[in-house]
């Protein structure tokens, strides 16, 4: 089991227990928690919530039916002014069809301290907004009143909302520090939701049921006969199924570099419906099982049935495909066919929007409908594909069967023994080498019959980038050389995303702005336009100042301006894992000319060292053959996924690579 | 994957263009037509634009625009995302866009529902009652070219848009123009900046007036280039009677204009609650002067403030009412400037609402044409001696410091008696203070520890001390990166001290790394400037184009004991290097205490100013050198 599979096992596993001792009641601040003056656990908090109640629940109207009701209750503390920021809630409200949520009973306080008195602050109306955010949404905001060093705010509010289905995301973890958390998320029997949890922290959660009532009034006897209506009062009994989560001291959520999606590891919990049950009713399925989600997306009218549409583009398919039958040459064909002709428009989707029809006229679509066009003219073509359906960067993991978890959709064809991944969104994408969007995420294969499969995008091989460089150096200390760069494979795609359109003037600033090199002449760049090869650039170098010469000794570090000068990590600790995207190796080989008349009087000697489990290893090789030093150095990560226990060795490797790659070579005068 | 596979993969990119509709074709719009010096550093050229504006009443002017845009490159994308802000005092009336190809075939045509509606968010607001319609366009490849027009009402005539036909850098302008016309017997007024070098046609007929432009080449970004406003073509319009929200006003020069911002927006809303009176009088009751009380009233309205931002209607302009920020404890710029006014009315300290432009980038108001300007609110207290200058939303900043967001620029003064223009402080390079002292101990095993002051003043105290407010870990990190040139390195301790009194910050830090010297055979390589290289990267031109601008001077000094690892010395240190140029002073030096323990100095000073653009090739020389300077090495040998 690779890495990426192993944590997500692990975040499954974690639960622990905690105890509180205070109670929270709306109105009940204490002096002692006015005085407070930083939070105790984490002093450089500008502001915590001290409590935070959420109670997620339905009731029940005959007149409406169910619906979902969401209570908010919080507490926060404000220990210095920059921590004000925290005293706006904004509370988004769906709305669609004629249905709308809304909010209810909004109620807020602020309490200071004045004069060693307790003050209250009543929140009004003038600090309440609401706007229309966009077509689905409303939004609400307000702002408490009189904040002062040391304020605590409360507040709490209703949302209720038709859309007894969509239980919202509940995070459990913040930008700020939570003291004590206390969620109770209450499901009618009928109802049956999935849970799908994230982050690092612990979370404990506890079964219990409790029971409700629906009252009803029926009317019986028949008015068409002239008889007299009847009315009784019915009531049922059903069973309500509670999730408590409680928590305490929950650290503040920091985000850190290289970590794909950082909602991942944030603390969450969402509910997906898996089916809906009612007395004397067949069950309906919303999702249950990775068979049952697949099914139903193989049945919805936007996955499914846009797959199976193949007339829009059978006459230009089958043209281009011809008379070729080789599977591999059809899939090139066919893919580098979408790839052309579509533009993605940027909007992620596992089902289409617009349509494949109108998508494939327009020239433009989203995710959804230019691979499901890819997959099914490869379908049509007679390859073997599968579309996969992916957790993109921006949407957190899921580890349950759910449909919810999945905004993105690619295609997988089988060729003999090769898997090849096709996203034909990316105009720089090849086989198997995907967009930054999709490796950071994860997949999962699927089969009109059911069958699926979890799919890691992170490749296994690792990308090269190769950098040869030789120079010599004058009396004068001057350094006049030449550069050649190859890139493969996911650094070659990164190249090619980030500066393939530029000029090659451009391309000269940028490396004259990344190397701070000043004379750069003869530079040449190929293979930008050749997707699938490398990407190399050439150019000659002249430098003026990039030696120490003290006395009749010139020192320098012979990586010149190839060096790693900085640790790209610098946190001390880290709570969740490195994620990369993919493996890569560097190299570089120099070969240094030494001024006529000088001589070698130190160079750095050959080392190597590694990561433990095979995650990473760095050689650094040098000779000295007559008049020229030879440095060959090779930094490599095979694992793009580095969990958060490795994140000290992995710092120090960088650490030492720094220091390795800044070793002097001392030439002196004969 | 093998590589026989691979290969059928490897096709070089065609960016076919499809042909989609043959619905219509504008030959005069084809790509071919546009002359090659105008898409040389462009992203997109502005075929053609076509501004009317027609001044119908006191409160209704209509705006009607045609523009033509070529987009080149997905750079360009952003000058042809066309949208349209409106509000309760702007409406649509008509808003529409075509997108042709590079031959002028007809791609896509958005009528005005095909256009999205969403809230006109700010970042800053809670809330504002902007919106904004704008239409997406995913372009099939490059270049196209769109065709937008729109008609706009606008009610809230303070606000006539001015003519800047070149919006932007990377943007080439074919052919630009602009009309007013103007029927009413209201009075316009013009201002025109920066014509000269431009071929402008203006032709002014009793009250109309038009410009055009044509053929200008895309201008190119320089570093330490004056603001891009300075740089080109503006004709600024305004109404002598005009309307805003509903209020209507006449001015013709500042002082009438800021006796209307006074009476009109300002007057009647400093009405405060006795207990608060008395609350202030009793607060500065012992305090002698009035600058004594003006700073106690300061730090009275930081603990009871918030800065929150609500846009809505005439309160984009008026402040709420005093009363209000007292009961409520927050308010946006004008109403806490107010606010603060409002307490030191109270206590008879004459104070002046200032209207500016607050940017980190200088902008002034302009001194010789009086219109709606500005972007923001800070208060103003004329002493005697000297013009005290608050920042009301800032609840940490100290008395009578504006930093560098609203330093040394015009502002407009409201007064009951009307508007003048002041400048604001200028912060003198000799007043921005970073001084950086350490005691460093270099160990045989290559390792370094050091105990670091740096104390700043002036703009130094508003660029370093905003590190206080940040938690523990995010002040290790960016210590980190702003040393990242020492590897591994440690920050063990961080002491800060903000004495507000005398503006002064305070940081002392610990820090070490375990590899800071480099051995080479027996003898260690030492870089004496620790903390203080200069890391600046200046680009070079070729032929540069714009005067360079160094918006503000500061002096910056380090020295450091450094304490040799035992059993090292030196054989020589390096001489005394000084550098004077008219940008600034430069001076490293290094001194022997003993055998084992050296002192090192070093000395910058950079002197703000506007040169010529010839001299920006020497200033770039100059920090280069400094920068290589910084780096000096030194050999240490064993006794």
């Amino acid at each position: 089991m690779n890495n990426f599979n192993k944590l997500i096992v692990s975040l499954v596993l974690l639960v622990s227990v905690n105890n509180f001792a205070q109670e929270y009641k709306f109105g009940k601040v204490s002096k002692e928690e006015l005085l407070e003056t930083s939070y105790p656990t984490d002093s450089s908090a500008n502001a915590a919530v001290l409590y935070e109640n959420k109670k997620i629940y339905y009731d029940y109207n005959q007149s409406y039916g169910f619906r979902l009701i969401t209570e908010v209750y919080k507490r926060v503390k404000f220990y210095n002014q920059k921590g004000f920021e925290n005293a706006s809630e904004e509370v988004f409200l769906y709305k669609s069809g004629g249905s709308k949520e809304e909010v209810s009973s909004l109620k807020g306080v602020t309490y200071s301290l004045i004069d060693n008195k307790i003050v209250q602050t009543k929140l009004k109306k003038e600090g309440v907004f609401e706007d229309e955010y966009s077509e689905n949404r409303n939004q609400l905001k307000f702002t408490m009143p009189s904040l002062t060093e040391g304020s605590i705010v409360e507040f709490k509010y209703k949302i209720i909302s038709p859309f007894i289905y969509n239980i919202d995301k509940i995070y459990l973890q913040q930008k700020i520090p939570i003291k004590k958390l206390e969620v109770k998320v209450a499901m009618p029997e009928y109802f049956n939701f999935k849970k799908n949890m994230t982050g690092y922290l612990p979370i404990d959660l506890k079964d219990s049921r409790g029971s409700g009532k629906i009252a009803f009034n029926t009317k019986s006897g028949a008015g068409r006969y002239g008889g007299v209506n009847t009315v009784s009062r019915n009531e049922i009994d059903y069973t309500i199924n509670i999730n408590t989560i409680t928590a305490s001291n929950v650290p503040a959520f920091k985000v850190e570099p290289y970590c794909g999606n950082s909602d991942n590891y944030l603390s969450s919990i969402v509910y997906e419906l898996q089916f809906e049950r009612y007395p004397n009713r067949p069950i309906k399925h919303y999702s249950t099982t990775w068979e049952a989600v697949a099914k139903s997306i193989f049945n919805h009218p936007k996955f499914g049935g846009e797959l199976k549409k193949n007339n829009y583009f059978k006459e230009e398919v089958d043209q281009i495909i011809g008379k070729t039958s080789d599977p591999t040459r059809r899939t090139a064909l066919l893919y580098n066919f979408v790839k052309n002709k579509m533009t993605w428009n940027r909007k992620y989707g596992s089902i289409t929007r617009d349509g494949v029809k109108k998508a494939y006229k327009e020239g433009v679509g989203n995710s959804a409908e230019i691979n499901i066009m890819l997959i099914s003219m490869l379908d049509y073509a007679g390859v073997d594909v599968k579309p996969v359906l992916v957790s993109s960067i921006r949407r957190t993991i899921s580890l349950f069967p759910t449909l919810e978890g999945f905004d993105y959709v690619v295609a997988r064809v089988k060729l003999d023994k090769n898997i090849l991944y096709l996203d034909a969104t990316d105009k720089y994408g090849e086989p198997n080498v995907l967009p930054d969007r999709v490796i950071h995420g994860s997949g999962r294969v699927i089969a009109e019959n059911g069958t699926s499969q979890l799919v890691n995008f992170r490749p296994n091989k690792v990308s090269r980038i190769h950098h040869s460089i030789s120079c010599q150096l004058s009396k004068e200390g001057t350094i006049k050389g030449k550069q050649s760069t190859n890139r493969s494979s996911y650094l070659a795609h990164n190249f090619r995303t980030k500066h393939g359109v530029k000029e090659n003037e451009d391309q000269v600033k940028r490396i004259q702005k990344t190397y701070e090199l000043e004379n750069i002449g003869s530079y040449e760049l190929n293979g930008v336009k050749d997707i699938g090869k490398a990407v190399s650039e050439r150019f000659e170098f002249n430098i003026d100042d990039g030696i120490e010469v003290i006395d009749d000794e010139m020192f320098f570090s012979p990586l010149l301006f190839l060096r790693s000068g900085e640790n790209i990590f610098k946190s001390d600790e880290r709570e969740y894992p490195v994620d990369f995207g993919y493996g890569y190796s560097r190299s570089v080989m120099l070969n240094i000319k030494i001024p006529e008349g000088y001589e070698i009087v130190e160079a750095p000697k050959g080392s190597a060292f590694k990561l433990p489990e095979n995650m990473g290893n760095f050689v650094y090789r040098s000779s000295v053959i007559g008049d020229s030093i030879q440095i060959s150095v090779t930094e490599t990560l095979s694992t793009p996924f580095v969990p958060a226990n490795y994140y000290p060795v992995l710092k120090q490797f960088y650490d030492q690579i720094v220091q390795k790659e800044g070793e002097q070579v001392v030439l002196k005068k004969v | 994957m093998q590589n026989k596979t691979l290969r059928y993969f490897v096709v070089v990119t065609l960016l076919i263009f499809f042909k989609v509709a043959t619905a219509q074709e504008k030959p005069e719009l084809q790509i071919s037509r546009i002359d090659s010096a105008l898409t040389q550093n462009a992203n997109a050229v502005v075929r053609s634009e076509e501004v009317i504006v027609e001044i119908n009443s006191i409160n209704s002017v209509t705006t009607k625009t045609k523009r033509i845009v070529t987009v080149l490159n997905k750079d360009g994308k952003g000058y042809a995302d066309s949208y349209e802000p409106y509000s309760s005092s702007v409406k649509i009336k008509k808003i529409e866009a075509t997108v042709y190809d590079a031959k002028g075939n007809e791609i896509k045509k958005y009528k005005k529902k095909d256009f999205n509606d969403i809230s006109a968010y700010d970042e800053f607001s809670l809330m504002n009652d902007n919106r904004v319609k704008y239409f997406e366009y995913t372009p099939l490849g490059y270049p196209y070219t769109l065709v937008y027009e729109s008609e706009v009402e606008t009610t809230s005539t303070a606000f006539i848009e001015p003519w800047i036909p070149i919006l932007t850098y990377r943007l080439s302008v074919e052919k630009s123009s602009f009309k007013i016309l103007n029927p009413t017997s209201i009075s316009i007024r013009l201002k025109e900046t920066n014509f000269d070098g431009f071929s402008i046609e203006s032709n002014k007929i009793g009250q109309e007036v038009s410009y055009s432009i044509s053929n200008v080449s895309a201008k190119v970004k320089e570093a330490y280039s004056p603001s891009f406003y300075d740089l080109v073509p503006v004709a600024k319009v305004a109404l002598d009677e005009f309307s805003l929200e509903g209020v209507e006003g006449a001015a013709t020069d500042w002082k009438s204009f800021g006796k209307w911002q006074f009476d009109e927006l300002l007057s009647g809303r400093d009405e405060l609650p006795e207990e608060t009176i008395k609350k202030v009088s009793e607060l500065v009751a012992t305090a002698k002067t009035n600058k004594e009380k003006a700073k106690l009233i300061y730090q009275y309205v930081q603990d009871k403030t918030r800065y929150v931002s609500v846009q809505l209607g005439i309160g984009g302009w008026m402040p709420f009412l005093a009363s209000d920020v007292d009961r409520l404890g927050y308010g946006d710029c004008k109403a806490l400037t107010n606010y603060t006014k409002a307490l030191l009315d109270s206590q008879d300290i004459p104070s002046y609402y200032a209207v500016v432009y607050g940017d980190r980038n200088k902008r002034d108001i302009d001194s010789e044409f009086a219109s709606m300007q500005g972007n923001h609110v800070i208060l103003n207290i004329p002493e005697e001696d000297e013009d005290l200058w608050l920042e009301c939303t800032s609840q940490t900043m100290p008395f009578n410091f504006i930093g560098d967001f609203t330093d040394n620029r015009n502002v407009l003064i409201v007064t009951p008696e009307g508007g003048k223009i002041k400048k604001t402080k200028k912060y003198e390079p000799e007043e921005n203070i970073l001084k950086t002292t350490a005691n460093v101990n270099l160990k045989i095993d290559k390792s370094m520890t050091a105990d670091i002051e740096r104390v700043s003043e002036g703009l130094e105290y508003s660029w370093n001390s905003g590190i206080q407010f940040e938690t523990t870990k995010d002040q290790k990190l960016e210590y980190k990166e702003f040393w990242g040139y020492i590897n591994a390195l440690a920050i063990n301790e961080i002491k800060l001290n903000d004495d507000k009194d005398v503006i002064k910050f305070t940081e002392n830090i610990k820090v070490s790394s375990p590899s800071y010297t480099k051995k080479v055979g027996s003898r260690l390589l030492v870089t004496p400037n620790l903390f203080g290289c200069d890391q600046s990267n200046l680009p070079k031109y070729e032929n540069r184009k714009t005067s360079m601008v160094i918006s503000r001077g500061y002096v910056n000094t380090d020295e450091y004991i450094i304490n040799l690892p035992k059993g090292y010395t030196f054989k020589s240190l390096p001489q005394k290097k000084s550098i004077e140029t008219e940008f600034g002073q430069y001076m490293y030096e290094l001194e022997e205490i003993t055998e084992s323990q050296i002192k090192f100095k070093r000395f910058l000073k950079i002197i703000d100013g506007t040169f010529p653009k010839e001299k920006y090739e020497e200033y770039r020389k100059f920090r280069s050198d400094i920068k290589k300077i910084d780096q000096t090495k030194i050999v240490l040998n064993q006794l």
